[in-house]
Parts: C-alpha cells; structure tokens; sequence
C-alpha cells in the first residue's frame, strides 16, 4: 500500500517548504492493495533529527494543532485535505530534515521529505546556514551581472517616493524582501532571509566569512573563501561600510525592540519607526548603506530591512492588526501614490512614467511554490495579511523564527 | 575661434569664452556649437565638470535670447534632465524664448516631477559657484517661474499646479512660488499675444536623413549579446533597423535605461504589425570595452529585450570611431568612460544610410516604429540576406 | 518572560508619559539642541529627533544650527548630523529641507573637524554632487588643499564612476603616498575597462600583498572573465602559489567556470590535492564545493 502526500497541495520537491503558518496538503491512495474497506485510516506523523526542524498537524483551517493526525484516505484515490506547519520554536537547519510520514498501523506508506524554512537572526546562524546564504546571495548578484541588479535599481533616489516618508514604507519593503528571498531560494531553495538584529550586538555578522570587516576607512575586507568578495553594484567593485560604533556591540541611540512595539498600538504611530530605529540604523555607518540611493549596493540593507519586518510583524502578531479593514492595522486616508492600501506597489506593477518612475526594474513580484500570495503585482493591502491569520490564502510564504503563528 | 579650442581649456578660460560669444551678437550661434556633446571641449572631462560647462552656456542662452535652434537643448534638459543645476538653467533660459508657448507646458511639468525630490539650491552668481545656501535659487523654483512666464499657456497644468498647492504636495516654503505661478496661468490671456508654434516641441519630429555614410563604417566589427561577431553591414544591410545607443553604466534612468526599454516596446509593436521579421532592432553600446557580451545581454534581458537574430545588442569591438562618424553621435568620454550623451534613435534603410532620426527627447515607440514601417515601404528591396551566426 | 513583561510594561509607560511618539520626538529635539544639558543627553536625545526633524521646519531649523554651530561640541554636532541622515530616508516628508541639508553638507565639507568633513563629504559624493567632487579632485591634485586622506578621498570619488578620479589613481598606484591609498585606487581602477592588463599583472605577481591580488582577481572577473577564467586555473595549477589566492581563484571558477571545466582533469587533481592535506580546513571546504559543483 502505498500514499501520495502533497504539501502545499502540490507533489512537487519545490513545494516542500514550511513555515509557521499551516501550509494546506493532501494525502491520496496510489496502492491500495492490502486494504480491505472503501477507506484506510492514515496516521500522519513528523520525524525530526535532533537539531532539526519540527512540524505539527491539524485536520482544518481551525482547531488546536497536534503532533500526529489521523486522516481516512479512500482507497479510489481521492486526496484529503490536512494541514501541517512548522512547530514554533523548531525550525529546520537544513534543507529536508523534518519527514512527515504516514502510517497504517506501524507501517510505512508514504514520507516526504521538509524544511521549516523560517527567517532567522543573522547573528545565529550556523556555518552551513550563513555559507548558503552567502553563497546564495554572490550568484544572485554574480559580479553585477545577476538578478540582484534589478533589486538594486528598484531603490534609488528617484524611486525612494515610492516606499519612503508616507504610510507604505513597511509594505513596500515587505514585497521587495520577499521578491528578492524568492529570487535567493530560486538558487538555493534552502535560504531564507536573516535579520539584523540591530539592537542587539551581532558580532558573528560583522566577520570575513560573511558580510565583512570594516577596516578604518571602511573598505569592507573579505575572506578568500567568501564568494562575496566579487560582489560588485553599478559597476564598482565591492563595499564601503564604515561602522560608527563597535561591531562587537549594538549601535547607540537605536530603539530597542521594546521600544520600538511599544511606540503605539496604532499604525500610524508605529511607522514612525521608519526614523528611529530604521533610520539611525542606516545612519550608524558611513558608506553605501547610509544614503538612501545607495542603501541596496551594501547587502546587509536587506538584513537590516529583513529586521524592519520582523518588528512590523510582531507588533502585528502582538495587536492582531492583519486586518486591512481594521483602521488601526493601517493609517487611514489619502496618502501619495503607491502607500494607499488599495494602490498596487511599483516596480510590480509595470507602471512607468510620472508619478511613477521611469522605468520599473524586475518585472512582476517572483512566484513561489509553496504560497500564491500576494501575487504577482501585489498592493499594499495585500502585504498586511502575511501569515493567512485572516484569510488563509493570504500567507507569504514566510515566517520569522521569534514571531509566532 | 571655437576651432582652437580643446579638451585643456582650464574652466575659468571656458567661462571667459562663453562671456565673450555672448557679448558678441554675431557670433551667438556659436553657443549651439558649444552645447553639442561630441565638441573637443569636453572630451577627457568628468560629467560634472560638463554638468558646470553646459550649464554656462545655457545660462548664456538666457543672456543671448533663445533661438528655435536653441530651444531644442533646453526642452532636452527639461526632458531628461536630472542635475538641478541644468535643469535649473534650462528653466531660466526658456524665459528669455521669444514667446511662452502652450507646447512649452508639459516640459515645465514633466521637469518638477523628476527633480522635485532631488532639489538642490543652484547659484548662478559666477561660473562654477555652488550654492552652500538655501536662500538663492533651485530647480523647482525657476520650473516655478517658469510656469509663471508661460501664464496662460500653461493651462494645461492647472491641476497638477492646484495638487501642488495643497496640503501635501510641494513643501510649504514653496507654496509662495506655486501660488504665484498659479495665479499666473490663471489670469487672462493677452489679447495681443498670437498663439504660435514650436516646430520642436510636439510630438518628436523625425529629423531629416543625416550624418554622413562613411565607408570605414563597412570595416565595423560588431560582438552581440551571445558574443557572436558580424560586421556591420552583415547585420544591417538588406532591410531597415532601428538603432538605439546606450550605455550600461548610465546613471540616469530617463536616458538609456529606458531607451532601451522602450526599443522592447518597438519590438512588441513591430511583432503586432506583422513587420518584425521585415525590420531589425539594434542596441549598440557606447562603452565597447566595458559592456562586454554577458553585460550587454543581462542589460538587455532586464529591460524585456528580445534577442535572436534580427534583434541584438552590439559592442562595436573595432571600428568605434566609424560607427560614431556614421551616425553622428552625441556622446563623449572621458578615458573610455562615457561622459555625457543625448538620447538618440536611427533609423537606417536597407543600405545603412540613415533614414531618420529621433535626438535628444523622449521618443515615442509608436512614432518610430510608424517612421521605420515607412522606411520599409519606401526601400526598393534588395534580396534580404540571410545573417549567419558564428564568427565572422 | 517576566522581565521581558516588565521592560514591556515600562517601554509603554515611558511612551505614555512622552505622548505620542512625535511629541516624545519634538521633545527630544529641544533636549539635543539645548546647550544646557550635557553632551551625553543631547547626543541621546539627537537619536530620538529624526521624525520631528522631518515633519517640523522649526525642529529641523534647529537640528541645522547645531550642526552648523563650530562652537558646539563636535560629539554633539555628529549627532545632529546622524538625527538629519536619518530623517533624509523619509524623503516624501523631507522634500522641504533637502535643500537646505545639502547646502549645509557643502558647508560644513569644509570644517575644521576631520570627522565631520569626512562624513559631509561622503554623503555628498552618494548624492555624486559636483561640489564634492571638485573639493576632493582639488585635494588629490595639490595636496594643501586636501580637506581627506587621498585615501578616503579616492574611496569617496569611486562612488561615481564618472567622477574621472582615473588620471589620478594611475599616479598613485604609480607612486602611493601610503598603501592604503594605493589600494583605493586600485579599487577605483576596477570601474576602468583600459585597466585590465594592470590587474592581470598584479593577480600574477607573488610577491604583492595578498589583499591586492584579491582585488586585482575580483577587478579581472569585471573586466576580461576569459582571463581571470585562465589564470584562476593556473593559480591552483601551480603549487608554489599562496592558499589564499587560490581559495579566490576557486570561488571564482565555482562561480564563473563553464561546463568544460570538468574534462580539465589536471585542475581537477590540483583541486583535489588542494582539497586535502595542509591546506588550512576553510579552503578546503571551498575546493569542495567546487569539486561538488563539477561533479567529482
């Protein structure tokens, strides 16, 4: 007897990513021989390794979640739906090391293969995880060459308006993080993107095997193994980061986390942190990453951004504001271009021309296999929903590893 | 005298010249000479050192008076422009044209919405002087004067001029000059003055065929995108194409980048009309030893280009200066870099000579592709000859 | 979890007593310009200041003034610089006082505090503004005029290539008042397309400085990928070349290489070798990788 399970309703290997979020999945009969009834009772279960990833089950889009689930497969094929999800607390190390099996009795009848695939603090990161991720993030950019080129020119002087000063900072960048994450775990499905805790010290970040030491000037040096050392943006070679503070330490004067959810329960008083800690974050360096047209030549801009995020997110998770139609989950009224919850975002959205840019780099948001939102040319209310906490179809794809579904 | 001139001239002495043509009414058209981007002057330069020299001259241009001939510089800047400093002269040279014109408009606008959020404050009090106060000029201030000059004829802009009045468009220190130039296109027309046009300043008018067809231009060797080479007849000759130039390391989005996004969109419309196989499209870059074949191709590829056979991005790998001659093109450089170029778009019939030309603005894909599918039915067929791939 | 419940619970109160976060913001702005209070509050309270100084004209006036202010203690100052740096990323709300900042920024390019021309200048030169560049071309020009190291200086002109910083980059690399600016130079010759054969010769050459030879690789990838493709190769072809430079020259092939990089079945065995043996454990993991992107 054998079964056919899917995850994220799709039998790809491509598919087989997990977050926090309950992906939907289906197990079907493709070998019924041995069974005996119209249908065979399947006990779905997970398998991690000790430093693996965890996952968790439910039967629907509601309920408690549980460590196994009983599911009736009719032995004529047809699929049942069943939910799984990364379990809080355990995300996977590596790509595919959580199984989720199924069972008749104590038999084995079908597994496949997961990761719990979740953002994660740069500053924690193994070797193995932070060498993908460089090496991830190298071919992306492959020396001015690559896909990186077009996140770059998407934040520029001439296009910061927008996504910087008005209610669609958080939005914006929340699309533009997501693009590039899919365009990294297009080259290697395993990575997801780090944050920069910016509060905290993270002196493992701040090293020759992964985004560099700044030397007095703040040339950034690299090691000899690091692909990065090819990293090259507008047709410059390489980086300039020059830290204001003790990299063995956090920056000064930044907001603390704390802080930062603290600043309101409403989100307009919580986007002004777009100037402490976001701002003085950018600016407790000099070099690339502190003017906001060059911020995207630096790549810890995406680590800090990914940050940005990961507070929005929890000051979400933390006041329940997924709901574009609740007033407090976004400023109310009219706002420029592109930050009104109903406007679709540049670049995606191919507008060209004032008051849009002049061009719009990258074309459409990049598809993923393991989520359909927010779609190709998302718009700002399509950001909001991220974890499916509203409507289940609204998950992204991406979870943060101390943000909880 | 602008014979004697060359890329050393130290920029005081530069300025002094520029003061002397203006100063000499019969030699006013010299200014022009001095505004195109191939002259000798600016070869070797940095581009902001041209960013000061052009600006001079277009602030002479506003001492001189502004011919038609002129005018096309200034809608240029006003276009494309994304230095402060020029477009900020540009805008005050456009008061000194003979007469505010409606067609004169939607430069004035289409120049705020670019520059706004990169102002600068300019200074006009002698050649080369930055401004390290805020008390003087800036672009969108003498855009906003020059709104005010066109009265009237700007009535086109009233609502964008009414959104920048209100609470959250232009900042508040503004709202002065807004208000002032509202009040401006607001006010009765004089009865006196006689409606004109301005032969350049609507749709993108074709120039006429020109450059010269040189025949060094035969011994062009051209590498594409996939880093096959072919010379430059083998590509060209035999049908019509449309040629644009571009360089990947421009830094301003409203000049290559979207010059060659746009060529895509040519592409698309060529394909529509069923001509696509009739009429090449062509990139050619203007920084050969750079934009290599990987570089060109990504470039490309960015932007939506389609690339085959008939469709390619060019280095010209020998032969630079040939192609430069041939199509008379509006660029310098400083070492191998690329200093300053105009926007421009040839159109070459089944002999390589060129058809027609689309310089310094923005074009419209439509238009180009119209002119090109005329190019099409004018050209007496030669046998179309089959381009071969590989080396040549 | 209580301490965290705790911290909470006062990081609410503190916001509460503060007032919203724009009023604790133009709070904190009268804080960081008072000369009354010390330098360490005010430099505090700067980093609390950047959304008033963007949505106030009164609060960034202020904020301008300092900085300005050659009187004022330069911690201070550098703060008030951070809090405007900071307020410049919202650049809808600050369309208002862009003009003002960058005419300060020139201003104070020229200071007599080192620290604050050189962070002047650099935000200048992102913004590639013309008066920068001709201060820091002056300076490299006629050293008595140099507000930057030629060093810093040469770093900050990189960020526009057409800076033409060219001619004066050859004349240090040819002559280096100190290694550092031969450095910067370099990497600013590696936007030139002319300066390949330059790279080629300092990647060749055993006797450079490894961190030169590490630019000179990345440099050649830039500029001729077929080159930087053979010498790579026989780099880890020949045994008496440095570690370092091959683990480069690895990570390049890994990246770079085509697919007839397999049948090389002697860079294959020099990568092995290199893969094994004395070659300290972080290289050999890069040959790994490369022997596993190829297949072996």
């Amino acid at each position: 007897m054998d079964v056919e399970l899917q995850i994220n309703n799709s039998a790809s290997p491509d598919a087989r990513f997990l977050t926090w979020s309950p992906s939907p999945c289906r197990v079907r009969m493709t070998n019924p021989s041995g069974a005996t009834g119209p249908s065979v009772t399947v006990r779905i279960t997970g398998a991690s390794t000790a430093s693996g990833g965890a996952v968790v089950f439910r039967s629907g889009t509601t309920g408690a979640f549980a460590n196994s689930l009983s599911v009736p497969v009719p032995v004529n094929g047809t699929s049942m739906p069943f939910f799984v999800a990364g379990r809080f607390g355990r995300p996977s190390a590596g790509n595919g090391d959580v199984r989720i099996e199924a069972r008749t009795g104590t038999t084995l009848v079908g597994s496949v293969s997961v990761m719990v695939r979740i953002r994660k603090n740069a500053n924690g990161l193994s070797t193995a995880e932070r060498d993908r991720f460089v090496a991830a993030f190298a071919q992306l950019n492959n020396q001015g060459l690559g896909r990186f080129a077009d996140f770059r020119n998407m934040h520029t002087n001439v296009s910061s308006p927008q996504a910087h000063g008005a209610a669609g900072f958080l939005p914006w960048h929340r699309a533009y993080l997501l693009d590039l994450e899919r365009e990294l775990q297009a080259v290697d499905a395993s990575v997801a993107l780090p944050y920069w805790r910016f509060d905290r010290a993270a002196p493992n970040l701040f090293q020759l095997d992964f985004l560099g030491v700044s030397d007095s000037l703040g040339t950034v040096r690299l090691s000899n193994s690091n692909p990065l050392q090819f990293w090259r943006t507008d047709g410059v070679q390489g980086t300039n980061r020059r830290p204001f503070f003790n990299t063995g330490s956090a920056p000064p004067g930044l907001l603390s986390e704390i802080q930062t959810l603290a600043l309101g329960t409403q989100y307009r008083a919580f986007r002004t942190m777009e100037g402490n800690p976001h701002g003085l974050a950018h600016t407790s360096f000099g070099g690339s990453i502190s003017s906001i047209g060059s911020a995207a030549r630096d790549p810890l801009f995406f680590l800090l951004h990914c940050n940005v995020d990961r507070l929005w997110a929890k000051w979400q998770r933390q006041n329940g504001r997924f709901n574009a139609a609740q007033a407090a989950s976004y400023d109310p009224g009219s706002h420029p271009i592109g930050h009104n919850l109903p406007d679709t975002m540049w670049p995606w959205n191919g507008v060209t021309g004032n008051p849009r840019p002049p061009t719009a780099p990258g074309g459409a948001l990049a598809a993923s296999p393991t989520a359909s939102a927010p779609g190709p040319q998302p718009t700002v209310r399509s950001t909001l929903d991220y974890q499916g906490a509203v409507g289940a179809t609204a998950r992204m794809g991406f979870d943060y590893d101390d943000v909880p579904f | 005298m602008l014979r004697d001139v060359s890329s050393t001239m130290a920029e005081p002495k530069f300025a002094a010249l520029v003061d002397s043509i203006v100063a000499d009414a019969g030699r006013r058209d010299e200014l022009l000479t001095l505004l195109r981007e191939d002259h000798a002057l600016y070869r070797g330069r940095s581009a902001a050192t041209i960013v000061r020299m052009r600006g001079w001259v277009l602030l002479a241009l506003e001492r001189a008076g502004v011919s038609d001939a002129a005018l096309a510089f200034l809608l240029e800047e006003l276009d494309t422009g994304v230095d402060p400093y020029l477009v900020a002269a540009a805008a005050r040279a456009l008061r000194s044209y003979r007469r505010p014109n409606a067609a004169l408009a939607p430069f004035v606008m289409g120049a705020l919405a670019n520059i706004r959020y990169r102002d600068e404050p300019v200074s006009f009090d002698a050649y080369g002087v930055y401004a390290v106060s805020a008390t003087g000029s800036s672009a969108v201030r003498e855009l906003l004067a020059t709104l005010a000059w066109l009265g009237p004829h700007a009535a086109s802009a009233v609502p964008e001029l009414e959104a920048l009045r209100a609470p959250g468009g232009l900042p508040a220190k503004l709202r002065g000059d807004v208000e002032r130039a509202l009040q401006s296109v607001l006010g009765a027309p004089d009865p006196h003055d006689v409606a004109g046009t301005v032969s350049c300043c609507g749709p993108q008018v074709p120039m006429a065929a020109g450059g010269h067809r040189s025949e060094d231009i035969d011994s062009v060797l051209l590498e594409d995108h996939a880093g096959d080479r072919i010379s430059f007849n083998a590509f060209f000759r035999g049908q019509p194409s449309i040629v644009v130039f571009f360089y990947t390391r421009c830094d301003n989005p409203l000049k290559c980048s979207l010059s060659v996004a746009k060529l895509a969109q040519a592409q698309q419309l060529l394909d529509a009309q069923g001509v696509a196989d009739r009429i090449r499209t062509a990139a050619v870059t203007y920084d050969p030893a750079y934009d290599l074949p990987a570089r060109l191709r990504v470039y490309g590829l960015d932007r939506g280009v389609r690339m085959d056979a008939g469709n390619r991005l060019f280095r010209a790998v020998t032969g630079n200066q040939a192609v430069q001659d041939h199509f008379g093109l509006g660029v310098n450089y400083v070492g191998s870099l690329v200093n300053r170029h105009r926007i421009e778009l040839h159109i070459l019939d089944a002999q390589t000579r060129i058809a027609a030309s689309f310089e310094r603005l923005r074009w419209d894909e439509r238009e180009v592709v119209a002119r090109a599918v005329e190019v099409l039915k004018a050209t007496n067929s030669i046998p179309r000859l089959p381009i071969r791939r590989g080396r040549s | 979890m209580a301490t965290k419940r705790k911290a909470t619970k006062k990081a609410t109160q503190t916001r509460k007593r503060g007032g919203s976060p724009r009023t604790a913001s133009h709070r904190a702005v009268a804080v960081a310009t008072s000369p009354r209070r010390s330098v360490k509050e005010r430099t505090a309270a700067a980093a609390q200041s950047p959304l008033a100084v963007c949505e106030s004209e009164k609060d960034f006036q202020a904020m301008l003034k300092v900085l300005c202010d050659t009187t004022e203690p330069v911690k201070v100052r550098l703060a008030a610089l951070q809090s405007l740096q900071a307020a410049s990323f919202s650049v809808l709300s600050f369309e208002g006082c862009r003009g003002d900042y960058i005419a300060t920024l020139r201003q104070v390019a020229e200071d007599h505090d080192p620290e604050l021309r050189q962070r002047a200048l650099g935000m200048l030169m992102r913004e590639k503004d013309g008066f920068a560049q001709k201060k820091l071309l002056e300076g490299l020009r006629d050293p008595d005029k140099a507000l930057l190291p030629p060093e810093k200086a040469l770093q900050l002109l990189s960020y526009d290539v057409h800076a033409d910083a060219y001619e004066a980059a050859r004349a240090i690399v040819r002559k280096p008042p100190n290694e550092t600016a031969r450095r910067e130079a370099l990497r600013l010759l590696a936007a030139d397309a002319t300066a390949a054969p330059l790279f080629e010769r300092l990647l060749l050459d055993k006797n450079e400085l490894r961190e030169i030879r590490q630019i000179a690789a990345s440099a050649l990838y830039a500029l001729r990928p077929e080159r930087m493709q053979k010498h790579a190769r026989d780099i880890l072809m020949d045994r008496s070349d440095y570690d370092d430079i091959k683990a480069t020259s690895l990570t390049a092939l890994t990246q770079l290489g085509d697919e007839t990089l397999p049948q090389d079945a002697a860079l294959m065995k020099s990568v092995g070798r290199f893969s094994t043996g004395k070659t300290p454990p972080k290289y050999k993991q890069t040959a790994r990788r490369f022997l596993s992107k190829y297949g072996q």
